[in-house]
């Protein structure tokens, strides 16, 4: 009996030591966000929390698609450039319809398609998933580039005359309850791919893809059709970014959204625990993740450096982040 | 004297004996067979002959200097040159780099000196008669010319004792008559040569003397004459054996739920057969055989490229894995790391994956449902782990294998085709495996069971198919599925002693 008890009583020590280590990408924001608060020197108020979600929205959201890709053992470095497509495609639409609603339909049907050209590249085509979204990367820019070029502008903007502007608008900077209305997008389409990828049969598909593709084929899993729709997936998520982005800036550079997100994403990711080779991880770390992201900007900018050292910071952190997951599993199995 | 002379060697892995006091010998301008079921500790013995391994006791002589320090750079230095099975070649490389590859022949200037290499290979390729252009990216080659390429790269060395471990599993005969004469010739010349096949055939046209291992030790050498037959060779590999617990159970069969009607695929052609529900069918034949591709085209994963299949009284038309198992079918794929786990993936994950694709209308996971029909099969298959949570890879293989079995289970599949199911399994736990195999035919699954391992088969099987390079060669019913009979037609020693005979 008190073999039994002493046994259990290490199991429960173990799964507290496991379930630290599982959660891993919480420490690490915790850490970042403590000291934020304390360069701040309680001068944080709430309204500035709420600024760190508000501020993590567009990059969580395609980090999640770039989550649930790395997952299958892939990546998709397009999404800094859908972003840009999506968004300039849907600034000209929404001044010619002068709808916000057609406007977001029509941003999740293109980013769809984005999407799923890369997947069929990938999953039809077997194709390496880095070449194929290098190429789109390259070409969906361009394109968006290219067609605001055509037009005779500079950045695609949003006509404010129009009557919907302003509810288009003020959607993006709407709060209910001190809290951002982004945000809470961005915490929904959280809960929506977490429960995705741990409560649904297609969630487990894509995890064991990841984990042994030539398993998962001789399970009966289809995987180039699974492949397909993490893709196009994530071009979805592009659209709801692309939109959100819109309704809190009223305009974007398709020269500069978006650029260097594919990293950020992946930075994400990784921080949030996710396996770069596939098949294992939490899509929940990626919303911490990019939230300990957005806080980095905002230590550098409280303490009035130069932006250009921010992606010092982030790239340390990176490597101090991956370094640890690496190293501490080792050290506890000694 | 004897060119190598190997005594009292033994060697242990984790303190499990794989070779105990055994002694082998090469005459110089010899081939002698090295002879030897699956795990009989050839490749051991070999290893430690080229310095892979090194052994815990006994002595290597070799031309008349005792080795001691066994590293592979030193018994290549000494004359000993290993063509391993798998093949070690670099596929980016051409193929005379290959072959020259850290013995380059370079100009003064130190520049390479591509057209002398080039010539040489040529040279070499004439002598032996293989066909193949020296400028080629290894990586274009076909098979068979890969592994002539191996074993011409071998005989380049200027080497005295040459091991070829099953040198002709890719090669057709014509190609196989060649390295024969390219052997004969170099014996000639006094080399010597360790000739390690499961083709009877083969060694009765190529060696001159066999040494038999059985479980790690030494059985019998002697001359391969007019005096000893395949037949003999097949006893003294397999022994006296015999299964001292039997789980075998005869049942009333139902209709015929596989029909294969000149089936012909991938490496496997004009098989013909049928199964009846609730039969356990074992398959048996070397690794060449085919029989691995035959369960894999009946389960949809290999294209049928002539002749019928027949499941449960329909002719199969664009099969693939998902129709197969739509009409209950499931194979248990061999090596169960490769082809089975999903390593990141808990048990519970692990079981449900293939009811998923199944079932994958209600995308929804209803996990207490789940985890209650998880325990219920657990309970069945005797399935020995903690939670259901756990990763597979912290359970042992057999209860690995259990969970891969309750997996297929879980569809509710009727026909399984089990592809070595015993492989990297405990004694223990292949028994009750064999328990399970009975059980679920009582239940009126039929079973197709892919096994190089004749006990398994007495003990599951109702009849055994045999084949060989991918045809059919015989049928034996209980009574007559012995390890010898197996043997015999498994390597085509049925041909042999005829020809022998002649």
């Amino acid at each position: 009996m008190n073999d039994k008890s002493a046994a259990r009583t290490s199991q429960r020590k173990n799964s507290v030591g496991k379930i630290v280590g599982r959660y891993s990408f919480i420490t690490i924001f915790l850490i970042i966000f403590a000291v934020f608060l304390i360069i701040n020197h309680g001068a944080t108020t709430w309204s500035g929390v709420m600024n760190i979600l508000r501020h993590s929205t567009v990059l969580g959201i395609l980090a999640l698609g770039m989550g649930i890709v790395i997952v299958t053992g892939g990546i998709d470095l397009s999404i800094g450039s859908m972003l840009a497509l999506i968004g300039g495609l849907s600034v000209t639409l929404f001044n010619a319809t002068n709808s916000p609603l057609l406007t977001f339909v029509a941003a999740i049907g293109i980013g769809l398609i984005l999407g799923l050209i890369n997947g069929l590249f990938v999953g039809f085509g077997g194709m390496p998933a880095f070449i194929v979204t290098l190429s789109t990367m390259l070409i969906y820019r361009s394109i968006a580039q290219y067609y605001l070029r055509s037009m005779g502008l500079s950045i695609y903007n949003m006509n404010g005359n129009l009557s919907s502007y302003d509810s288009f608008y003020d959607f993006g900077q709407l709060k209910i309850a001190t809290v951002p209305v982004v945000g809470i997008v961005l915490v929904i389409v959280t809960i929506i791919m977490v429960y995705l990828m741990t409560m649904t049969k297609f969630g487990k598909s894509v995890y064991a893809i990841g984990s042994n593709v030539k398993a998962a084929h001789l399970a009966g899993i289809n995987v180039p059709k699974t492949r397909v729709l993490v893709f196009a997936i994530s071009g979805v998520l592009c659209a709801i970014g692309a939109f959100l982005w819109l309704s809190m800036n009223g305009s974007l550079d398709p020269a500069t959204i978006g650029k260097s997100y594919e990293m950020y994403a992946i930075a994400a990711v990784v921080i949030g625990g996710i396996s770069m080779s596939g098949g294992k991880g939490k899509l929940l770390g990626v919303l911490f993740g990019a939230m300990s992201y957005t806080i980095i900007d905002k230590i550098i900018a409280s303490l009035g450096f130069d932006a250009l050292i921010n992606d010092t910071i982030k790239g340390s952190i990176l490597l101090v982040a991956v370094l640890a997951q690496i190293v501490v599993p080792a050290i506890r199995q000694k | 004297m004897a060119l190598l002379e190997m005594t009292n060697i033994s060697k242990s892995f984790f303190g499990v004996p794989v070779l105990q006091n055994v002694n082998f010998s090469v005459e110089e301008g010899e081939v002698h067979a090295l002879l030897g079921e699956n795990g009989a500790g050839k490749s051991t013995l070999m290893n430690i002959l080229a310095g892979v391994y090194t052994r815990d006791a006994g002595n290597v002589v070799f031309d008349g200097k005792k080795l001691t320090r066994a590293t592979i750079k030193g018994s290549e230095d000494v004359g000993i040159a290993f063509v391993h099975q798998e093949l070690n070649l670099f596929n980016d490389l051409r193929v005379f780099e290959n072959i020259f590859l850290r013995k380059e022949i370079t100009t003064r200037l130190g520049r390479l000196d591509k057209a002398t290499m080039i010539r040489k290979s040529e040279a070499l390729f004439t002598q032996l008669g293989v066909d193949i252009d020296p400028t080629m990216v290894v990586s274009e080659l076909e098979a068979g010319k890969k592994q002539q390429l191996e074993i011409a790269k071998a005989l380049f060395a200027n080497a005295k004792l040459f091991i070829l471990d099953e040198p002709t599993t890719a090669l057709n005969n014509e190609e196989i008559e060649h390295l024969f004469e390219s052997i004969r010739r170099l014996k000639k010349q006094g080399k010597a040569f360790i000739f390690i096949s499961h083709k009877m055939t083969e060694i009765f046209a190529i060696a001159d003397r066999y040494t038999v291992l059985r479980n790690g030790e030494y059985i019998d050498s002697g001359k391969i004459d007019k005096t000893v037959s395949p037949r003999d060779v097949a006893r003294m590999m397999v022994g006296n054996r015999y299964s001292d617990l039997s789980v075998y159970q005869s049942r009333e069969l139902g209709d015929v739920v596989i029909e294969a009607d000149g089936l012909t695929g991938h490496n496997f052609r004009n098989v013909h057969f049928s199964v009846r529900k609730g039969e356990i069918v074992g398959f048996t034949g070397l690794l060449s055989a085919g029989i691995s591709e035959i369960f894999q085209t009946i389960f949809g994963g290999l294209p049928i490229h002539g002749g019928t299949l027949t499941i449960k009284g329909q002719r199969v038309h664009n099969w693939s894995i998902h129709e197969a198992m739509r009409n209950r079918l499931a194979m248990i794929p061999s090596n169960r790391k490769e082809n089975s786990l999903l390593p990141d993936a808990s048990l519970l994950e692990n079981e449900y994956v293939s009811e998923h694709t199944l079932s994958g209308r209600i995308q929804h996971i209803f996990a207490k449902r789940e985890l209650s029909n998880y325990n219920a099969l657990k309970d069945v298959l005797n399935i020995k782990a903690n939670s259901a949570a756990d990763l597979i890879t912290s359970i042992s293989g057999g209860n690995q294998q259990k969970v891969v079995l309750a997996r297929w289970l879980n569809t509710e599949s009727d026909i399984l085709l089990m592809d070595n199911p015993t492989q990297g399994i405990d004694v223990g736990a292949k028994a009750e495996i064999y328990r399970l195999i009975h059980e679920l035919a009582r239940d009126g699954k039929t079973i197709l069971v892919n096994s190089l391992e004749i006990p398994e088969l007495q003990q599951v099987a109702d009849r055994c198919l045999v084949f060989y390079q991918g045809q059919l060669q015989t049928e034996l019913s209980r009574a007559e599925l012995t390890e010898e009979n197996v043997m015999l037609w498994a390597t085509n020693a049925i041909h042999a002693a005829e020809v022998l005979s002649r």
